[in-house]
């Protein structure tokens, strides 16, 4: 499948709530890909060399206020994360504050996930990112409601297993092989990468060269001869095998 | 805000349950979103350094009795039909987040039209002015319904883009991230162009050296 339009979900739910430490600290910086919080697959996202990443959508769960919690007895039954999403590219941070240092990203307040009638996102992300192959990419999540803080004070002593404490969704496009390829082509000529364009440029390539028989042709006679010549001087050099005597 | 402080610098502020407050905003008095030592805060302005240029898209605040006021060094740029400078666009026409207490944000899905644009060097900011003032809530009170949010959208046009908005700019064209995508197109087309025209004679009927 050359082209494929993914989706990942991350969520921190409270299945398997036994302590303390499997809570995230608040105001710390964490990856949705590679942390030992929620569901995450253990592996930060390497783009393989034949492969090319457009990410065109973050959004994580929103609320602001820490006091928007419901507990059942001791049990806490929803919360309110107040979190923010950065996208790193390698060591580099796509969210920047106006003083132009790194900071921690989109809130849920702006590009909430699940989106509401009460809560549209306002923000699109515009132009998409795109990661080439060989980078790493990760989405990182904070959380600046203190969870373990309010586990410390007593305010819940158990989580019910489906709370949504914080989710992330991420949305991207993945390019693989020759698709890849067009995707890396269209970025040097300052094209967009979108479905479209991949598809257009693929198009524009098979029409213009897709009956030319001349430049395969041309190709594998210059490959014949270059065999034909490495075999002749595997037999002056005597380093010839059985296979280099054989007519066929 | 926890419970005894009013600014948090540089970051967002760590909150847990039941000990936080909002703080109180008087009503006319302007507030700067990045240096009014109120709420999240910064330490210096919003300063464009000599390779960046910023397309300021939308504003949106809350609660509707806020208004927001954008600055560009020291001009305004919500006006009176007057020529007196106003206290901004309001939460009614621009709640954030939107769909906030059942408004939505209906005249100004587009953002600042034509959007505002901060040349390198410009010092740029946000102020916000509640009409009536805002109490301050404390503990369990403190909800995201009266919580007040300032929030502001930009693209950041940095590096080689910069150079590409000047020219678009030079040349009158609206600066857009479409725009400046399409300016770099030309500006590869006519390398290639280049590459294959005629040389003049002056170089091709010079003898070659080897």
């Amino acid at each position: 499948m050359g082209i494929r339009g993914e989706l990942y979900e991350w969520d921190l739910t409270g299945v398997n709530f036994t302590s303390i430490l499997e809570l995230p600290t608040a105001g710390q910086e964490y990856s949705i890909f590679s942390s030992i919080y929620g569901s995450s697959i253990e592996q930060t996202a390497l783009v393989k060399e034949d492969k090319f990443v457009v990410i065109n959508r973050v959004a994580c769960k929103q609320g602001v206020s820490p006091n928007e919690y419901e507990l059942n007895g001791t049990e806490l039954i929803k919360w309110n994360p107040n979190m923010f999403v950065q996208i790193v590219i390698d060591t580099t941070g796509y969210y920047r504050d106006p003083q132009n240092l790194y900071h921690a990203g989109i809130s849920g307040m702006a590009s909430p996930y699940p989106v509401t009638v009460e809560r549209i996102n306002y923000y699109d992300l515009f132009p998409p990112v795109y990661v080439i192959p060989d980078q790493t990419w990760d989405i990182r999540f904070t959380l600046f409601n203190d969870l373990k803080k309010a586990y410390e004070n007593g305010l819940f002593t158990t989580i019910k297993s489906d709370v949504i404490l914080a989710s992330v969704f991420v949305d991207y496009t993945l390019y693989d092989g020759t698709d890849a390829i067009l995707a890396r082509k269209l970025l040097s000529l300052g094209v967009p990468i979108t479905i479209d364009t991949v598809q257009w440029l693929r198009q524009l390539i098979l029409q213009n060269k897709g009956l030319d028989t001349e430049t395969f042709d041309f190709y594998l006679k210059a490959v014949r001869e270059i065999a034909k010549k490495a075999k002749e001087k595997r037999k002056l050099q005597g380093l010839a095998t059985i296979s280099d005597y054989d007519p066929s | 805000m926890p419970v005894g402080e009013t600014v948090i610098l540089n970051n967002h502020p760590v909150l847990v349950p039941n000990n936080v407050h909002t703080v109180p905003l008087r009503a006319g008095i302007p507030y700067d979103i990045f240096v009014g030592n109120v709420g999240n805060t910064l330490d210096v302005p919003g300063e464009l350094k000599a390779f960046q240029y910023i397309v300021l898209d939308a504003v949106a605040v809350s609660p509707p009795t806020l208004q927001a006021q954008i600055y560009v060094n020291t001009t305004r740029y919500f006006q009176n039909p007057d020529r007196t400078v106003s206290q901004g666009i309001s939460g009614n026409l621009v709640p954030y987040p939107n769909g906030k207490g059942g408004i939505i944000n209906f005249d100004y899905r587009e953002g600042l039209q034509p959007a505002l644009y901060i040349s390198p060097l410009q010092t740029w900011g946000v102020e916000v002015t509640p009409l009536e003032d805002i109490p301050e809530y404390t503990g369990v009170n403190v909800t995201d319904a009266n919580i007040a949010f300032c929030y502001v959208k930009y693209l950041l046009i940095d590096g080689v883009d910069a150079l590409v908005a000047k020219a678009l700019i030079d040349a009158n064209w609206e600066l857009s991230v479409q725009n400046i995508q399409k300016y770099k197109e030309i500006v590869v087309k006519n390398h290639i162009f280049a590459g294959t025209a005629e040389l003049p004679d002056s170089i091709s009927e010079r003898k070659r050296r080897v």
